[in-house]
């Protein structure tokens, strides 16, 4: 015990064996933390090319689902039913966007998002799609669509029985890319009740009823999360420099202690914009 | 806080160009490679502020240079993971 409050106390207090300088902020440890940052950046690369942890981003359709059936039970509305078919045009939607570089409701070709849902076998009375770009988390892509207006009166229209997902991984603009295609619908009733079965080619397809089954199906398989595993990095590293900052200051302004050095305020400032810089890269784009 | 006071000027231009970082993120959410141009322009301009800051001081030494270089180039590796994690 002695002996960590020594550590502590070398490590964040400035006195005269640290040279009046908290040695966690030392030359030789920031250097220290830049090559750690510079390690951290080539592994969680590395392991993201060789798909050992998840893609680029925490979305999860399930998450998607359970977040946006959440909104709908505030305002007490009826829960949305997940449906294959809407997933699929959900999906073919977001390819389309890949293949034909744009970000859009509208293909460059004229494309509707109705057309995707015609395509898949989806017979709609009211239809409507949301979309979203880079956001780290499926909290974050929700939550966005709630603040906007348009998105939040196509996720609280009491018209909508039925809902589907896509979160597709690719390269717009050359740029790296996770997009969102959120599609809602009404199906016809008169065509509803004709439709066959739904008889995916690559896996069981699910009944309507089934559909929480298959959601929890795919959360199951999910793998560690490389952007929450990042992020959470970037958030203990960030909090634990501005601590060391804050009490390095604290005392140095305690002690009178003057000392050649950058100033910590100026550090703490800097570092602090970096933090709300952060939770900015954490959200992406909706449209 | 007499820090503050004595560099009031430094430290407000320190916060607009930090406030211009969000401001600009937050236009431009989503656009992963405007993000990073904007991540290492701050980072950059914290360089050049130290240094600056520093100078009118006369209190500038290599030591302190390298120091406003590994914190910012830490903080631009550490949120790249985020922007580029591929």
């Amino acid at each position: 015990m002695q002996r960590l409050k020594k550590f502590f106390f070398h490590f964040f207090i400035p006195h005269e064996e640290n040279n009046f300088k908290a040695r966690s902020l030392h030359p030789d440890f920031l250097g220290f933390y830049l090559i750690l940052a510079l390690v951290l950046t080539f592994s969680f690369k590395q392991m993201g090319l060789n798909n050992v942890l998840g893609f680029a981003t925490d979305i999860t359709t399930s998450k998607l689902y359970e977040l946006t059936n959440g909104e709908r039970h505030k305002n007490n509305l009826s829960t949305l039913t997940y449906n294959d078919k809407l997933a699929k045009a959900a999906e073919e939607k977001a390819n389309d966007m890949f293949i034909y570089n744009y970000w859009a409701h509208y293909s460059p070709s004229g494309k509707t998002p109705w057309d995707f849902m015609i395509t898949s076998g989806y017979a709609y009375e009211f239809a409507g799609e949301n979309l979203a770009k880079n956001f780290l988390f499926s909290q974050g892509v929700v939550d966005a669509w709630m603040k906007s207006q348009s998105h939040r009166e196509n996720i609280l229209k009491k018209e909508y029985k039925e809902v589907g997902f896509a979160v597709v991984n690719g390269v717009i603009n050359g740029e790296e890319t996770t997009l969102v295609v959120q599609m809602f619908g009404t199906p016809s009733t008169s065509l509803a009740t004709l439709s066959p079965p739904v008889i995916a080619a690559q896996e069981p397809a699910p009944t309507i009823g089934e559909e929480q089954a298959v959601l929890a199906k795919q959360s199951a398989n999910k793998k560690i999360s490389l952007p929450t595993l990042s992020f959470n990095v970037n958030i203990v590293f960030l909090s634990f420099l501005l601590a060391a900052l804050a009490l390095d200051f604290y005392f140095a302004n305690k002690f009178n202690i003057i000392r050649v050095g950058g100033k910590n305020l100026a550090h703490f400032v800097f570092i602090f914009f970096m933090f709300l810089g952060l939770l900015i890269f954490s959200r992406g784009a909706i449209l | 806080m007499t820090e503050i006071k004595k560099h009031l000027f430094d430290y407000l231009l320190l916060v607009t160009a930090g406030i211009f970082f969000l401001v600009a993120l937050n236009i431009f959410k989503g656009e992963r490679f405007l993000e990073f141009i904007f991540l290492t322009s701050f980072a950059i301009f914290y360089i050049i502020w130290g240094v600056y800051h520093h100078v009118i001081e006369d209190s500038l030494h290599l030591k302190i240079v390298i120091e406003y270089i590994l914190i910012a180039f830490t903080l631009v590796f550490l949120m790249k993971i985020i922007i580029f994690p591929n």
